[in-house]
């Protein structure tokens, strides 16, 4: 709590020199999860880029561990033939981004970074 | 990391969440808008302000403070626009289920081009009567009068269009207009000339318009000379292509010709071209204006004569004199006359399977065709059944030594006899050798037992027929295809 007090203070000063300094900041943490890496890995990349521009204090992507779901059928349609049997998987990939600012900014900033196919969940918590 | 501090921890939830969900009615799949996501009590101002979904979802405080639908009457400005879209004003806000148009949706109004209004129902006539003029007075109104002007002034009308607002009908106007317009400045008349002309040279350009001076017809004359321009330049030219050019440039006009040798180094002749065409000029071309023949030049007539030229007309005069000659000795000789031999039907043994064929007539054997004959039956007279009346012995006739008797039947008188014979010679023979004389009995027994060895014979040849009556069937088939039609096999 102390040393989020004391980056707090800091954060403040200087946003000061920016923005108004009643901006209430709070612990945003962004997941985003998606099933293409490359658009993930994408619009992580633009997150972060965006966050460091505004001189917010990024806590670089997290790459959570790929859930693979695994769906293995029968390929035949009728049980005639060779027992053959498909593997399908779904992979699903997930990163968080930690941030501290105030979430007008984490608006701005998630509103220029759009890419289909990856879900953007915010948690905004108090620092 | 500072501890848990105050965010995510198991006693004090105090944490938003918000997920971006395609705003609902949206066009466009990639705009998207925070939506809260759980049910704290923590709340974030200014974050997830526009409230697309209902209201249900989110606490009221994170909305712009958009009225819930059974909370009390709508806003005034709400009201308003509902009754202006024409939805009724019970309190429920029908603007939640407006879908925004965006201008880069793919949902654009094109008007229908095979829209036709409804044609009128069959017990309805309608009347144009736009052209008829009310008089102002109506004292004059004289009823035949006015209804020979109103009948002559209206004109009957199958469709009637639809009334529609006066705002839509502007602006489908000025759509209509605008592509007019667009249209104009987008295609030429000509624009398949245009795009060749772009392709191609100056010089397309120029004959084109020469041919439309004399011709007025531009489209298709213009293309095909543009074509044949075009096709003649990658194949290799030749002498006769050069030849061409000289004659196409003499008859059609100089300014090509200048243009061209310009600037193509192609339309340049070739030597062998250059050279026959001096030679052309050394020899014949009067450069006087008289017309000279070879006996001048012969006879020295002509002042400005060389060797050469004497020389040569010398010749010629000679080479004419000899033909001449031959040609006169020609027309006193005989005529050769030329024979041809019409072919006769009779000495034609031809027909048509030698002459397709190219082989001779010895090759294809070909037959006559002749009516066919009454079917005989081709088994012969004595039956091997007959026990009374074979004999042991098959007796060979003739030079090539056949069974006469088991021979296929002819229909000559004379065959049967000799069949007839030696069968009855033979069964004279024997019985003549068992017994002298022949009672009533035993020529009734004889014949009595003839009968029963027909009658068996009979019965077995049915049987056979039968027996076999598919194959003579398929058989009859195929002979009735391919052989004479009056065969008949069953």
């Amino acid at each position: 709590m102390a040393a989020a007090a004391v980056y707090g203070g800091f954060k403040g000063r200087k946003l000061g020199v920016e923005d108004a300094p009643e901006l209430q900041l709070n612990r945003i943490r962004i997941t985003l999860s998606s099933k293409n890496v490359k658009n993930l890995e994408k619009v992580c990349a633009d997150l972060v880029k965006g966050a460091k521009d505004k001189q917010l204090r990024v806590k670089g992507p997290v790459r959570i561990p790929t859930k693979v779901l695994h769906i293995t059928t029968r390929k035949s349609p009728c049980g005639e033939g060779t027992n053959t049997w498909d593997r399908f998987e779904f992979r699903i990939h997930k990163r968080v981004i930690d941030l501290i600012s105030s979430p007008d900014v984490v608006k701005q900033i998630t509103s220029i970074t759009i890419e289909p196919g990856v879900e953007v969940e915010v948690t905004i918590a108090d620092v | 990391m500072g501890g848990r501090g105050g965010g995510g921890g198991r006693k004090a939830r105090n944490f938003a969440t918000f997920r971006l969900f395609p705003r609902a009615g949206a066009a466009d799949p990639n705009d998207r808008v925070f939506v809260r996501v759980d049910n704290n009590d923590y709340t974030v101002p200014g974050f997830a302000d526009e409230d697309s979904f209902d209201p249900s979802l989110s606490d009221p405080s994170a909305g712009d403070g958009n009225f819930h639908s059974a909370s009390g009457p709508l806003p005034e400005h709400v009201r308003r626009e509902i009754l202006e879209l024409g939805l009724p004003d019970d309190g429920y806000n029908y603007l939640s289920h407006l879908r925004e148009l965006r201008p880069a949706a793919a949902s654009s109004f094109v008007p229908s081009s095979t829209a036709r209004p409804e044609p009128l129902p069959l017990d309805v006539k309608a009347y144009d009567a736009s052209r008829v003029r009310v008089g102002p007075s109506d004292g004059e109104l004289d009823e035949g009068k006015t209804m020979c002007k109103v009948a002559a002034k209206t004109a009957p009308v199958r469709r009637i269009e639809k009334a529609v607002d006066p705002d839509v009908v502007r602006l489908l106007d000025e759509s209509d207009v605008s592509h007019v317009g667009s249209e104009d400045e987008g295609l030429e008349e000509d624009f398949v000339i245009i795009a060749n002309r772009a392709e191609g040279e100056e010089l397309e350009e120029e004959d084109r318009e020469e041919m439309e001076e004399w011709n007025g017809v531009l489209s298709d004359v213009e293309e095909e000379f543009d074509f044949e321009e075009d096709e003649p330049k990658p194949r290799v030219r030749r002498l006769l292509d050069e030849q061409f050019d000289l004659l196409a440039l003499e008859e059609y006009g100089d300014s090509d010709d200048d243009d061209r040798v310009v600037k193509d180094g192609e339309y340049e002749l070739p030597s062998e071209a250059i050279d026959e065409l001096k030679l052309f000029q050394s020899q014949n071309v009067c450069v006087d204006e008289e017309y000279r023949t070879p006996a001048d030049f012969v006879r020295q007539k002509v002042d400005s004569s060389t060797t050469d030229e004497v020389d040569e007309s010398a010749r010629v005069i000679k080479k004419c004199a000899e033909y001449a000659e031959r040609y006169l000795n020609e027309t006193a000789e005989e005529e050769v006359v030329v024979l041809v031999s019409e072919s006769s039907d009779e000495s034609e043994v031809w027909d048509c399977e030698t002459i397709v064929s190219t082989f001779s007539n010895l090759d294809n054997h070909p037959g006559k065709i002749e009516t066919p004959g009454i079917p005989r039956k081709r088994l012969p007279r004595v039956f091997p059944g007959e026990t009374t009346t074979t004999n042991d012995i098959i007796k060979l006739h003739g030079k090539e030594k056949l069974p006469v008797e088991y021979l296929p039947q002819r229909r000559r008188n004379g065959e049967k006899e000799k069949k007839v014979k030696p069968v009855e010679a033979s069964v004279t023979d024997k019985f003549k050798k068992g017994a002298e004389k022949e009672t009533k009995e035993e020529k009734k027994a004889r014949k009595a037992a003839v009968k029963e060895e027909k009658k068996e014979a009979r019965k077995a040849k049915k049987e056979l027929k039968g027996l076999y009556k598919s194959e003579t069937q398929k058989a009859q088939k195929v002979a009735a295809v391919t052989g004479p039609s009056s065969i008949r096999l069953m």
